[in-house]
């Protein structure tokens, strides 16, 4: 049955293969680097570890504020690692209700209630991409502190959405806009309000692309790191990204990869049990409609 | 994986629907709900953003300093003048721009590849899939940091006379600072093709396979077939990865080169406007560099609305 030549199949699956190696080596290598011993990761091959050893994860939950000994003659300090993924949860956990909440009212304001000039809305909001992050953290940092919320994980929660709400926005009222008006009617005709309508019939409909933002709001804020250390200074305060940029990774490199480990895990999970939901979502909000 | 092909069409008579003809009150009220509920979102983005927007435009047309005593004067477009005439300055614009440009057509060029790879269903297809979905999902923040150390390897290591010889191979053919400028690219295209590959995805399984399968009876060139069926059917996805990837190439730059603690032989606009506003404490300068970049990036956006707008579909 199968009309395609084998060296074709070969092509194809060698191709696989590259494409699979390309991406997951850096993560390989990070992964063998964190179960590493110090000795191991001197003297052993650099592409595989022969003894494995939770040592260092173990390291990152020692007792905080403790120094953990001397390389030559230099103090190793200890880092408040439970703190820093207590604050994480916390921040990333806002962050991303907060896209989603706003970002499904604007959606439906912009794809279904359709106010005058609601195209120029979307463009307007999804051109604020432009803005140069560059050096905008100097006027943000006034505003966070006119708020009194300087050393506060409320500042991050407030900032964050922002980089990933106007994508969210855009495909949420992409997809609202596409849906046919008979959807919500027969629930309105009913006498049911639109609250009910949107909750029984929207938003269960929607949920791939709930779903698609979600996973770009996470991978979004995942992935910022200089917001979180201007804006947490204690090490308390800190989330992951920005303690771990506080370590000494001279010193401390295995501890730093063994860190980067421990954040990455959870979020690689939550995105790889969405990641079919991720992709429908999007082909959905671009082009399918209902 | 990811939709597996699901036919994708809508039913007809659904999309031709023309608008429903509201009565005027219910109208007037569904425009008020919808201001109500858009408030929000743009509360948000001007608590956030107008501020530091408007602090930005306006101390790009003064002289402010923390290293200056006294107000900041206004001077007009003293500062925009200035760079132009600056050979510095245009060298750090066509480094930004062709960094741009070459990860951009990087991460398009792989992102399509990846896409057209898991086009079709395959035993493994799932797997492969998610290797291709990891390096995005991976957070950037700490795989940045594993990058760099991987690459720029910290003396103690197994490997770091091998990465160390790589780096002084590049730096003396290229100059200093040229191997981590290179490490930056690098993953830059790592992270961003694998988002792009996703992106792709979801536009492919838009299409119905008969499209394809129309395709090939038409035309024996794959070639042919590439930019005459999948490139126009793709077209919103391209374009908005494209704006994407150029967005997060102008905007990512900063945060990772100032990782790489490089000294600037490659300056870029944006660690440019770092160095001038933190270490030379030249915000005014600064302001307007950083702000030279917006009129290009609003161009390339207003050209690809019109790619990526949602259809019109209920417009008679």
């Amino acid at each position: 049955m199968n009309p395609r030549p084998w060296w074709k199949t070969l092509g194809h699956g060698g191709l696989l293969l590259v494409a699979t190696v390309y991406c997951l080596f850096p993560i390989y290598f990070m992964l063998v680097q964190s179960l590493k011993t110090a000795q191991e990761d001197v003297f052993g091959n650099p592409l595989i570890v022969v003894h494995p050893t939770f040592e260092n994860f173990a390291e990152l939950f020692e007792q905080a504020g403790r120094p953990r000994g001397f390389v030559g003659n230099v103090l190793r300090r200890s880092y408040p690692f439970l703190d820093w993924l207590e604050n994480t949860i916390v921040v990333f956990t806002g962050s991303v209700a907060v896209t989603l909440v706003t970002g499904l009212l604007a959606g439906y304001a912009l794809g279904r209630l359709r106010p005058p000039g609601f195209r120029w809305w979307r463009r307007v909001i999804f051109a604020t991409y432009v803005i140069p992050h560059t050096i905008l953290f100097v006027p943000l940092y006034q505003v966070v502190i006119r708020l009194h919320l300087d050393d506060n994980l409320l500042a991050l929660v407030l900032v964050y959405p922002t980089l990933a709400l106007p994508f969210c926005v855009w495909i949420l009222s992409a997809y609202f806009q596409q849906l046919p008006r008979e959807v919500e009617e027969a629930a309105l005709v009913e006498g049911a309000g639109r609250l009910t309508a949107f909750f029984r019939i929207i938003l269960p409909m929607s949920r791939p692309v709930v779903v698609a933002a979600g996973i770009f709001t996470l991978g979004t804020i995942a992935s910022d790191f200089t917001l979180a250390s201007v804006f947490l200074l204690d090490a308390h305060n800190q989330t992951i990204p920005a303690g771990l940029a506080t370590t000494d990774v001279a010193l401390d490199e295995l501890l730093a990869v063994a860190g980067i480990n421990l954040m990455a895990i959870p979020i690689v999970l939550i995105c790889a049990i969405f990641a079919r939901g991720y992709v429908r979502g999007l082909t959905a909000a671009m082009v399918e409609g209902a | 994986m990811g939709g597996s092909g699901r036919p994708p069409n809508p039913p007809l008579a659904a999309r031709g629907a023309p608008a429903e003809p509201w009565r005027p009150s219910t109208r007037l009220r569904d425009i008020r709900l919808a201001y109500l509920l858009l408030s929000p979102a743009v509360l948000l983005l001007l608590t956030v953003l107008a501020y530091p927007l408007g602090w930005e435009v306006w101390t790009s047309l003064t002289d402010l300093s923390p290293l200056k005593s006294g107000a900041a004067e206004f001077v007009g477009l003293e500062n925009y003048r200035r760079f132009l005439a600056d050979p510095e300055f245009w060298r750090a614009a066509t480094v930004t721009l062709a960094y741009a440009a070459v990860t951009t057509f990087a991460k398009m060029g792989l992102g399509v590849a990846f896409a057209l790879l898991l086009a079709r269903p395959f035993r493994g297809r799932a797997l492969v899939f998610l290797a291709i979905f990891l390096p995005w999902a991976y957070p950037a923040s700490v795989s940045v940091i594993g990058w760099y150390w991987t690459l720029n390897p910290p003396i103690s290591t197994a490997y770091s006379l091998v990465m160390g010889n790589v780096k002084y191979a590049v730096d003396s053919v290229l100059g200093g600072g040229a191997w981590s400028f290179l490490s930056v690219t690098l993953f830059n295209i790592w992270r961003g093709s694998s988002f792009i590959g996703v992106f792709l995805l979801a536009g492919i399984n838009a299409v119905p396979p008969e499209l394809f399968e129309c395709a090939v009876l038409e035309s024996k060139s794959a070639w042919r077939r590439f930019w005459l069926v999948t490139v126009p059917l793709l077209k919103p996805f391209l374009a908005l990865a494209i704006f994407l990837s150029l967005t997060t190439a102008f905007a990512d730059l900063a945060n990772v080169w100032l990782l790489t603690g490089g000294r600037i032989v490659y300056p870029v606009i944006g660690t440019h406007a770092y160095w001038l506003a933190i270490r030379g404490g030249q915000f005014g300068p600064a302001s307007a560099l950083s702000l030279m970049l917006v009129p290009f990036l609003l161009a390339v956006l207003v050209l690809l609305f019109r790619a990526f707008d949602p259809p019109e579909r209920e417009r008679a």
